[in-house]
Protein backbone atom coordinates (compact mmCIF):
# COMPACT_ATOMS: atom_id res chain seq x y z
CA UNK A 1 0.00 0.00 0.00
CA UNK A 2 1.76 3.14 -0.71
CA UNK A 3 2.01 6.16 1.79
CA UNK A 4 -1.16 8.39 0.86
CA UNK A 5 0.90 11.24 3.23
CA UNK A 6 4.08 11.23 0.77
CA UNK A 7 5.02 14.48 -0.23
CA UNK A 8 3.87 15.29 -3.59
CA UNK A 9 6.83 15.34 -6.43
CA UNK A 10 6.92 18.81 -8.03
CA UNK A 11 8.66 20.17 -11.17
CA UNK A 12 8.33 23.51 -12.54
CA UNK A 13 9.83 24.32 -15.99
CA UNK A 14 10.04 28.22 -17.46
CA UNK A 15 9.78 28.29 -20.66
CA UNK A 16 10.32 31.51 -23.11
CA UNK A 17 6.56 32.56 -24.13
CA UNK A 18 6.92 31.14 -27.58
CA UNK A 19 5.15 28.32 -29.19
CA UNK A 20 8.69 27.14 -30.92
CA UNK A 21 8.82 25.14 -27.61
CA UNK A 22 5.68 23.41 -27.05
CA UNK A 23 6.76 20.58 -28.55
CA UNK A 24 9.85 20.01 -25.52
CA UNK A 25 7.38 20.75 -22.92
CA UNK A 26 4.82 17.82 -24.41
CA UNK A 27 7.22 15.50 -24.91
CA UNK A 28 8.19 16.37 -21.07
CA UNK A 29 4.45 16.06 -20.60
CA UNK A 30 4.01 12.62 -21.94
CA UNK A 31 7.21 11.12 -20.60
CA UNK A 32 6.44 12.50 -16.92
CA UNK A 33 2.83 10.62 -17.28
CA UNK A 34 3.89 7.62 -18.96
CA UNK A 35 7.10 6.55 -16.80
CA UNK A 36 6.24 8.24 -13.44
CA UNK A 37 2.41 7.76 -12.74
CA UNK A 38 -0.08 5.37 -12.93
CA UNK A 39 -2.29 6.45 -15.54
CA UNK A 40 -2.81 4.70 -18.51
CA UNK A 41 -0.85 5.67 -21.62
CA UNK A 42 -4.07 7.49 -23.14
CA UNK A 43 -4.20 9.67 -20.34
CA UNK A 44 -0.32 10.68 -20.71
CA UNK A 45 -1.69 12.10 -24.42
CA UNK A 46 -4.81 13.51 -23.39
CA UNK A 47 -2.71 15.74 -20.67
CA UNK A 48 -0.44 16.30 -23.30
CA UNK A 49 -2.36 18.26 -25.08
CA UNK A 50 -4.03 19.86 -22.26
CA UNK A 51 -0.54 21.05 -21.39
CA UNK A 52 -0.07 22.46 -24.90
CA UNK A 53 -3.58 24.22 -24.82
CA UNK A 54 -3.06 25.86 -21.39
CA UNK A 55 0.52 27.05 -22.27
CA UNK A 56 -0.82 28.22 -25.81
CA UNK A 57 -3.35 30.32 -24.19
CA UNK A 58 -1.11 31.93 -21.78
CA UNK A 59 1.34 33.12 -24.35
CA UNK A 60 -1.28 34.23 -26.79
CA UNK A 61 -3.18 36.22 -24.19
CA UNK A 62 -1.09 36.46 -21.04
CA UNK A 63 2.58 37.32 -21.28
CA UNK A 64 4.01 39.57 -23.52
CA UNK A 65 6.61 39.13 -25.98
CA UNK A 66 9.91 37.85 -24.57
CA UNK A 67 7.98 37.36 -21.36
CA UNK A 68 7.95 33.98 -20.04
CA UNK A 69 5.88 31.11 -18.70
CA UNK A 70 6.12 28.85 -15.86
CA UNK A 71 4.26 25.33 -16.11
CA UNK A 72 4.20 23.41 -12.43
CA UNK A 73 3.75 19.82 -12.75
CA UNK A 74 2.57 18.31 -9.16
CA UNK A 75 2.38 14.51 -8.87
CA UNK A 76 0.72 13.05 -6.17
CA UNK A 77 1.70 9.30 -5.78
CA UNK A 78 -1.44 7.20 -6.33
CA UNK A 79 -3.82 10.46 -6.26
CA UNK A 80 -3.63 13.27 -8.86
CA UNK A 81 -1.09 15.34 -11.04
CA UNK A 82 -1.62 18.73 -10.73
CA UNK A 83 -0.83 21.07 -13.68
CA UNK A 84 -0.36 24.94 -13.08
CA UNK A 85 0.37 27.09 -15.66
CA UNK A 86 0.91 30.84 -15.15
CA UNK A 87 1.45 33.90 -17.41
CA UNK A 88 3.37 37.11 -16.20
CA UNK A 89 -0.36 39.04 -17.01
CA UNK A 90 1.65 41.46 -19.44
CA UNK A 91 0.07 40.29 -22.65
CA UNK A 92 -2.10 42.70 -25.20
CA UNK A 93 -4.94 40.39 -24.65
CA UNK A 94 -4.71 39.36 -20.85
CA UNK A 95 -7.80 38.04 -19.03
CA UNK A 96 -8.66 37.68 -15.27
CA UNK A 97 -9.75 35.28 -13.35
CA UNK A 98 -13.40 35.60 -13.50
CA UNK A 99 -13.39 36.65 -17.26
CA UNK A 100 -11.74 33.36 -17.39
CA UNK A 101 -14.70 31.25 -15.70
CA UNK A 102 -17.03 33.58 -17.42
CA UNK A 103 -15.54 32.20 -20.94
CA UNK A 104 -15.32 29.32 -19.52
CA UNK A 105 -18.91 28.73 -17.97
CA UNK A 106 -20.38 29.98 -21.91
CA UNK A 107 -18.43 27.32 -23.89
CA UNK A 108 -19.58 24.07 -21.77
CA UNK A 109 -22.89 25.23 -22.55
CA UNK A 110 -24.15 22.58 -24.53
CA UNK A 111 -25.92 25.53 -26.84
CA UNK A 112 -22.33 27.22 -27.19
CA UNK A 113 -21.69 26.84 -31.37
CA UNK A 114 -17.93 26.83 -32.41
CA UNK A 115 -18.44 28.72 -35.29
CA UNK A 116 -14.09 29.73 -35.67
CA UNK A 117 -10.92 28.23 -35.37
CA UNK A 118 -10.14 29.18 -32.03
CA UNK A 119 -11.69 28.67 -28.82
CA UNK A 120 -12.37 24.82 -28.40
CA UNK A 121 -8.97 24.00 -26.53
CA UNK A 122 -10.03 25.22 -23.04
CA UNK A 123 -13.93 24.12 -23.58
CA UNK A 124 -13.45 21.15 -25.32
CA UNK A 125 -10.23 19.47 -24.37
CA UNK A 126 -8.54 20.66 -21.09
CA UNK A 127 -12.37 20.78 -19.58
CA UNK A 128 -13.35 17.49 -20.95
CA UNK A 129 -10.37 15.37 -19.73
CA UNK A 130 -9.48 16.91 -16.40
CA UNK A 131 -11.69 17.02 -13.28
CA UNK A 132 -10.98 20.35 -11.63
CA UNK A 133 -9.34 23.74 -13.22
CA UNK A 134 -9.36 26.96 -11.13
CA UNK A 135 -8.40 30.10 -12.34
CA UNK A 136 -6.23 32.39 -9.83
CA UNK A 137 -5.63 36.35 -10.30
CA UNK A 138 -1.55 36.48 -9.04
CA UNK A 139 -0.66 38.99 -7.01
CA UNK A 140 2.25 40.47 -9.06
CA UNK A 141 -0.39 40.40 -12.50
CA UNK A 142 -1.01 37.13 -14.42
CA UNK A 143 -3.39 34.69 -14.44
CA UNK A 144 -2.60 31.12 -12.88
CA UNK A 145 -4.68 28.82 -14.31
CA UNK A 146 -4.64 24.83 -11.96
CA UNK A 147 -5.98 21.32 -13.51
CA UNK A 148 -6.32 18.15 -11.67
CA UNK A 149 -6.78 14.83 -12.80
CA UNK A 150 -7.31 12.53 -9.91
CA UNK A 151 -5.61 8.92 -10.51
CA UNK A 152 -8.58 6.86 -9.17
CA UNK A 153 -11.20 8.64 -6.63
CA UNK A 154 -14.66 6.86 -7.58
CA UNK A 155 -15.65 10.28 -6.73
CA UNK A 156 -14.17 11.74 -10.31
CA UNK A 157 -13.24 10.30 -13.72
CA UNK A 158 -11.64 7.34 -13.82
CA UNK A 159 -7.53 7.51 -14.89
CA UNK A 160 -6.99 4.33 -14.13
CA UNK A 161 -5.05 2.15 -16.12
CA UNK A 162 -7.02 0.29 -18.81
CA UNK A 163 -7.66 -3.31 -18.04
CA UNK A 164 -8.24 -6.18 -20.42
CA UNK A 165 -11.92 -5.75 -22.09
CA UNK A 166 -14.47 -7.38 -20.21
CA UNK A 167 -17.17 -7.61 -22.89
CA UNK A 168 -17.70 -7.03 -26.73
CA UNK A 169 -19.39 -4.39 -28.60
CA UNK A 170 -21.33 -5.95 -31.20
CA UNK A 171 -21.92 -4.02 -34.73
CA UNK A 172 -24.91 -5.49 -36.22
CA UNK B 1 9.49 23.79 -33.57
CA UNK B 2 7.17 21.04 -34.29
CA UNK B 3 7.61 18.96 -37.95
CA UNK B 4 4.63 18.60 -40.83
CA UNK B 5 4.80 17.58 -43.74
CA UNK B 6 1.69 17.47 -46.15
CA UNK B 7 1.20 15.66 -49.25
CA UNK B 8 -1.90 15.77 -51.85
CA UNK B 9 -2.46 13.44 -54.62
CA UNK B 10 -4.79 13.19 -56.97
CA UNK B 11 -7.44 10.04 -56.88
CA UNK B 12 -9.49 8.82 -59.76
CA UNK B 13 -13.14 9.28 -59.48
CA UNK B 14 -15.46 8.22 -61.84
CA UNK B 15 -17.74 10.89 -61.85
CA UNK B 16 -15.84 13.79 -64.53
CA UNK B 17 -17.92 16.40 -62.66
CA UNK B 18 -16.07 15.93 -59.15
CA UNK B 19 -12.56 15.60 -58.21
CA UNK B 20 -11.08 13.28 -55.22
CA UNK B 21 -7.54 13.82 -53.25
CA UNK B 22 -5.68 12.33 -50.54
CA UNK B 23 -4.08 14.40 -47.89
CA UNK B 24 -1.47 12.80 -46.43
CA UNK B 25 -0.37 14.30 -43.45
CA UNK B 26 2.47 13.39 -40.94
CA UNK B 27 4.27 15.07 -38.02
CA UNK B 28 2.96 17.12 -35.39
CA UNK B 29 0.42 20.07 -36.28
CA UNK B 30 0.93 22.63 -33.34
CA UNK B 31 1.05 26.41 -32.49
CA UNK B 32 4.16 26.31 -34.30
CA UNK B 33 3.26 25.87 -37.46
CA UNK B 34 -0.47 24.55 -38.19
CA UNK B 35 -1.47 28.31 -39.51
CA UNK B 36 0.88 27.80 -42.66
CA UNK B 37 0.53 24.23 -42.96
CA UNK B 38 -3.56 25.19 -43.09
CA UNK B 39 -2.70 27.48 -45.96
CA UNK B 40 -1.37 24.27 -48.26
CA UNK B 41 -4.84 22.87 -47.62
CA UNK B 42 -6.87 25.89 -48.57
CA UNK B 43 -5.07 26.47 -51.39
CA UNK B 44 -6.10 22.53 -52.80
CA UNK B 45 -9.22 23.73 -52.14
CA UNK B 46 -9.35 27.00 -53.85
CA UNK B 47 -7.72 25.48 -56.75
CA UNK B 48 -10.52 22.72 -57.13
CA UNK B 49 -13.84 24.60 -58.38
CA UNK B 50 -16.61 22.25 -58.17
CA UNK B 51 -17.31 19.36 -56.19
CA UNK B 52 -14.27 17.85 -54.01
CA UNK B 53 -14.21 15.39 -52.07
CA UNK B 54 -10.93 15.01 -49.41
CA UNK B 55 -9.61 11.56 -47.43
CA UNK B 56 -7.15 12.75 -44.48
CA UNK B 57 -4.70 9.90 -44.40
CA UNK B 58 -3.59 10.61 -40.84
CA UNK B 59 -1.27 7.60 -40.45
CA UNK B 60 2.00 9.66 -39.86
CA UNK B 61 0.07 12.61 -37.47
CA UNK B 62 0.97 12.21 -33.89
CA UNK B 63 -0.46 15.68 -32.57
CA UNK B 64 -2.91 17.83 -33.28
CA UNK B 65 -3.46 21.00 -31.08
CA UNK B 66 -7.26 22.31 -31.32
CA UNK B 67 -6.65 25.11 -33.94
CA UNK B 68 -5.99 22.52 -36.05
CA UNK B 69 -9.18 20.82 -35.29
CA UNK B 70 -10.91 24.43 -35.73
CA UNK B 71 -9.07 24.39 -39.39
CA UNK B 72 -9.83 20.71 -40.37
CA UNK B 73 -13.88 21.95 -39.11
CA UNK B 74 -13.70 24.80 -41.44
CA UNK B 75 -12.04 22.65 -44.47
CA UNK B 76 -15.20 20.29 -43.92
CA UNK B 77 -17.42 23.13 -43.79
CA UNK B 78 -15.69 24.66 -46.96
CA UNK B 79 -15.92 20.98 -48.85
CA UNK B 80 -19.31 19.74 -48.01
CA UNK B 81 -21.09 22.93 -48.90
CA UNK B 82 -19.50 22.42 -52.24
CA UNK B 83 -21.47 18.80 -52.34
CA UNK B 84 -17.60 16.55 -51.41
CA UNK B 85 -16.85 14.46 -48.49
CA UNK B 86 -14.49 14.86 -45.93
CA UNK B 87 -12.97 11.50 -44.79
CA UNK B 88 -10.59 10.36 -42.05
CA UNK B 89 -8.56 7.33 -42.47
CA UNK B 90 -5.66 5.53 -40.18
CA UNK B 91 -5.69 8.02 -37.28
CA UNK B 92 -3.96 6.75 -34.42
CA UNK B 93 -5.58 6.30 -30.98
CA UNK B 94 -4.41 9.85 -29.72
CA UNK B 95 -5.81 11.32 -32.77
CA UNK B 96 -9.36 9.91 -32.98
CA UNK B 97 -9.41 9.84 -29.06
CA UNK B 98 -8.73 13.91 -29.47
CA UNK B 99 -11.11 14.40 -32.25
CA UNK B 100 -13.72 12.48 -30.42
CA UNK B 101 -13.69 15.03 -27.79
CA UNK B 102 -14.48 17.70 -29.51
CA UNK B 103 -17.08 16.26 -31.62
CA UNK B 104 -15.89 15.90 -35.00
CA UNK B 105 -16.14 12.57 -35.18
CA UNK B 106 -19.87 12.94 -35.73
CA UNK B 107 -19.38 14.93 -38.68
CA UNK B 108 -16.20 13.45 -40.11
CA UNK B 109 -16.29 9.76 -40.70
CA UNK B 110 -13.26 7.95 -39.80
CA UNK B 111 -12.04 4.51 -41.05
CA UNK B 112 -9.14 2.56 -39.95
CA UNK B 113 -8.21 1.49 -43.62
CA UNK B 114 -7.44 3.94 -46.36
CA UNK B 115 -9.25 1.46 -49.03
CA UNK B 116 -12.71 1.69 -46.90
CA UNK B 117 -12.49 5.42 -47.07
CA UNK B 118 -11.28 5.45 -50.75
CA UNK B 119 -14.68 3.01 -51.84
CA UNK B 120 -17.03 6.04 -50.05
CA UNK B 121 -15.10 8.52 -51.97
CA UNK B 122 -14.55 6.85 -55.27
CA UNK B 123 -18.28 5.89 -55.24
CA UNK B 124 -18.17 2.26 -55.76
CA UNK B 125 -20.12 0.28 -53.28
CA UNK B 126 -20.13 0.23 -49.87
CA UNK B 127 -20.79 3.59 -48.58
CA UNK B 128 -22.16 2.68 -45.59
CA UNK B 129 -22.15 4.08 -41.69
CA UNK B 130 -20.81 0.15 -40.74
CA UNK B 131 -17.77 0.81 -42.98
CA UNK B 132 -16.83 3.73 -40.78
CA UNK B 133 -15.22 3.35 -37.52
CA UNK B 134 -17.88 3.64 -34.78
CA UNK B 135 -17.55 6.80 -32.48
CA UNK B 136 -18.91 7.47 -28.82
CA UNK B 137 -20.48 10.51 -27.73
CA UNK B 138 -18.35 13.01 -27.92
CA UNK B 139 -19.97 14.98 -24.78
CA UNK B 140 -19.35 12.10 -22.57
CA UNK B 141 -16.35 12.22 -20.44
CA UNK B 142 -14.63 8.75 -19.81
CA UNK B 143 -15.87 6.87 -16.80
CA UNK B 144 -14.54 3.94 -14.95
CA UNK B 145 -17.15 2.09 -16.65
CA UNK B 146 -16.05 2.94 -20.32
CA UNK B 147 -14.88 -0.48 -22.23
CA UNK B 148 -11.02 0.53 -23.29
CA UNK B 149 -10.01 2.55 -26.20
CA UNK B 150 -7.77 0.04 -27.60
CA UNK B 151 -9.31 -1.85 -28.98
CA UNK B 152 -12.31 0.58 -28.60
CA UNK B 153 -14.63 -1.74 -30.49
CA UNK B 154 -14.42 -5.06 -31.74
CA UNK B 155 -16.12 -6.06 -35.00
CA UNK B 156 -18.03 -9.38 -35.55
CA UNK B 157 -18.18 -10.28 -39.60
Amino acid sequence: MENQNEKPTRISITLPGNAYFMSGIRDFTLTLIKNTTNFAEKWAFRLQSVVDELCNNAIEYGSGENEDILVTFVHSKEQYVDIIVEDTGTGKNKMTAAEMNKLLEERRNENYKFTGIRGRGLAKIVAEWTDEIEFTDKEGGGLKVRIRKYLKDPRYKSGLPESTPTHLVLNV
Amino acid sequence: MAEATILTEDLPVKDPNSKAKLVTISGQLDESNVDNKAKEIYQVIDATPGKLSLIFDLAGLDYMNSKSIGYLTDWYGKITERGGKVLIAHAKPNIKDILQVVGLTQLIQMFESLDEAKTVVLGTSAETPAAAVPTQTPTQAPTMTQPPSQPETFKLN
